[in-house]
């Protein structure tokens, strides 16, 4: 299945007392397949705008927020609207998340922690998982709960996981910060392998140019398009450079 | 929400430590209050039941002479207090003599008013004109037994002839219901023992001589009545003497001080329930509570994935509810095992009477009922606070 994952003049909002911090999502478009690095410094809304591609936060002004498909497109800014789906039916259908930490869960294994994302989506495909655990190295481990996995292992079982469901799109936040410049390369090569082979949009926010530099993607940037510091705060997404 | 469920479990299951705390948190409420409510019900139930196993408790008996019509028991048998009603003649008749048909032995006996509703009567005894129940001492003395017809008779000083009059035997009392030598009959045949003695003929007896019974209106010297239970021995009475202008004897005293007692024991049972019931409701809503804010990145991962609130909030009440029907298993094991313990440390005849410590299944189920529906209410909380997760926490966890 072939979709597209579009935006297009999107802002999103976050205020406090204090500061006010505006997104604005011109433009943007991921296809399946396809792997997208996301850049900028800190400060410039990285996670929120993953946070707004996962339907985790509300988006303010929206032109379009949607998916494309041949099969099954879907309007992304109904699901705030008492649409058929809630934005929890949509990421347990079309997203899987890669975070930082991992985000597993303490008292599964690794098997039931990666089978998770297709008992909640009710797609269970036990091949696919079988070559999910053969592919990310995970077969000696899988019966072991996270606390006994070394982090760069704990990326790996959450990468499987992410893909177990066979999602349309992938939002990994900064998921190698954690590693060692050599587990670091190994997990982000598999995420972006797996994903794309496995017919999946990849979105990567990262600092590490370096390591991004390493693999075939697209690229696109934040930047502060207000003074650093300045109470009402304003970051643009743009499109950084090409692929290497 | 079957998945919710069995991840809720096997979440409670890996973190068993806090699942026995919450227990011991209920055990320790629940435990001390059951055995409280255990005692109150076996002494208190005791005392009652010695009451409710004599009959003589809910009998009012008029004192003095007074002078009542059949119109005066009708009246009072419709009071709602009433269990039982029947007029008593003069005291000083109530002495006959008994023997069995055909038997020469004879001993004399008093003759008590009695019918059908007697709560004297064994259950499901009726009694007629013709019939008598008959006190064990009696019926043992001059070996008679149910069904058996035996002779009362007496003698008057100024008549010829003696009234004599076949009864037949209905019942005989069991030993603890009645002491010494009594014969239970209808006013009846009290009534036509007094008209012997007042010298009325009973040609329908075999007495000719004296006075017309046409001419007669029965008239009687008292009352013996019973109230339906014992609660309204005290009001039967009351509203009697009132209602007479007599004095009566009761067990009033007796009763309203037990009445009283099982009153108080349940007002301290409730305080005492309340208070522990505020502690214990303090401890688990925020045991519950500070459980979904330290699993918040766990409960994140599963909004992340897919699990939305309105399925979240199940789980900390599936935790919930797994920690109350623990805490209720435990309890109830502990509090046999206290109540055992109580019956052999306390040397008590109550014991033999149904014991010391009681819980009815009934209360038992209650208990458990209240406790769950206590401890998902206690979970409240925890459930809205699970509901309101944001998944994007698991992103934000760690992120620059």
């Amino acid at each position: 299945m072939t979709a597209c994952l579009h935006l297009d003049r999107v802002e999103v909002c976050l205020a406090d007392q204090e500061r006010q911090f505006t997104l604005e999502i011109p433009t943007l478009e991921i296809n399946t397949g396809e792997a997208v690095g996301l850049t900028g410094p800190s400060g410039t809304g990285k996670t929120l705008l993953l946070e707004l591609l996962g339907l985790l936060r509300r988006p303010g002004t929206c032109g379009g927020f949607r998916i494309a498909s041949d099969t099954h497109p879907l309007d992304l800014a109904t699901v705030w609207t008492g649409g058929p789906m809630s934005p929890a039916d949509v990421r347990a259908d079309r997203f899987g998340f890669v975070p930082q930490s991992g985000g597993l869960l303490p008292f599964l294994n690794v098997f039931e922690n990666i089978a998770l994302a297709q008992r909640i989506s009710g797609r269970l495909d036990e091949d696919w998982q079988a070559h999910l655990i053969d592919r990310l190295g995970l077969g000696d481990v899988q019966r072991l709960r996270p606390g006994a996995l070394s982090i760069g292992q704990r990326q790996r079982v959450a990468i499987a996981r992410a893909l177990a469901h066979r999602p349309a799109f992938v939002i990994a936040d900064e998921p190698t910060a954690a590693l060692d410049p050599g587990a670091a390369t190994t997990a982000m090569g598999l995420l972006i392998d797996v994903a794309v082979t496995g017919g999946a949009g990849v979105i990567i926010s990262s600092h590490d140019l370096n390591l991004l530099d390493q693999f075939p993607m697209r690229r696109v940037a934040l930047s502060l398009v207000s003074d650093p510091g300045a109470q009402n705060a304003h970051s643009r997404l743009s499109i950084s450079e090409a692929a290497t | 929400m079957r998945l919710v469920v069995d991840l809720a479990l096997r979440d409670l299951w890996r973190q068993r430590i806090h699942l026995i705390c919450n227990v011991a948190i209920l055990a320790g409420v629940l435990v001390p209050l059951m055995v409280i409510f255990g005692v109150k019900n076996g002494v208190y139930d005791a005392l009652i039941g010695q009451l409710l196993n004599d009959p003589a408790t809910l009998r009012i008996e008029t004192t003095g002479n007074s002078r009542f019509t059949q119109d005066d028991v009708d009246e009072v048998r419709i009071w709602p207090q009433t269990g039982f009603a029947t007029a008593k003649t003069r005291s000083v008749f109530d002495f006959v003599n008994v023997r069995r048909e055909g038997a020469t032995a004879k001993r004399d006996a008093v003759l008590v008013p009695s019918g059908t509703g007697d709560p004297s009567l064994p259950k499901g005894v009726t009694i007629g004109a013709a019939d008598a129940v008959l006190s064990a001492s009696l019926a043992r003395q001059l070996d008679i037994s149910a069904g058996d017809t035996v002779q009362i008779f007496t003698q008057a000083s100024e008549r010829p002839r003696q009234l004599m009059l076949p009864l037949t035997v209905v019942a005989v009392l069991p030993d603890q219901r009645l002491s010494g030598r009594s014969v239970l009959a209808d006013i009846a045949v009290l009534d036509l023992v007094e008209a012997f003695y007042d010298e009325y003929a009973l040609p329908d007896h075999g007495i000719s001589q004296g006075r017309d019974m046409a001419g007669r209106v029965p008239e009687f010297e008292g009352m013996r009545v019973f109230a339906r239970d014992l609660t309204l021995l005290a009001d039967l009475q009351s509203r009697l003497e009132s209602r007479f202008g007599i004095q009566t004897e009761a067990r009033t005293a007796e009763v309203s001080g037990i009445l009283s007692l099982g009153r108080n024991l349940n007002v301290a049972l409730l305080l005492t329930a309340g208070v522990a019931s505020l502690g214990l409701s303090a401890a688990l809503i925020f045991g519950f509570w500070g459980e979904v804010a330290r699993k918040r990145q766990t409960l994140a991962a599963l909004a992340l994935l897919g699990i939305g609130p309105k399925r979240l909030w199940l789980f900390p009440v599936v935790q919930a509810l797994v920690s109350g029907a623990a805490g209720l298993c435990v309890s109830f094991a502990l509090f046999f095992v206290a109540g055992a313990l109580a019956e052999t440390l306390f040397d008590s005849a109550l014991t033999a009477q149904g014991g010391l410590v009681v819980l009815t299944f009934g209360q038992g189920l209650a208990i458990t009922a209240a406790t769950l529906i206590f401890v998902t209410a206690a979970s409240f909380f925890a459930a809205r606070s699970a509901a309101q997760v944001d998944p994007a926490d698991v992103l934000r966890e760690g992120a620059t």
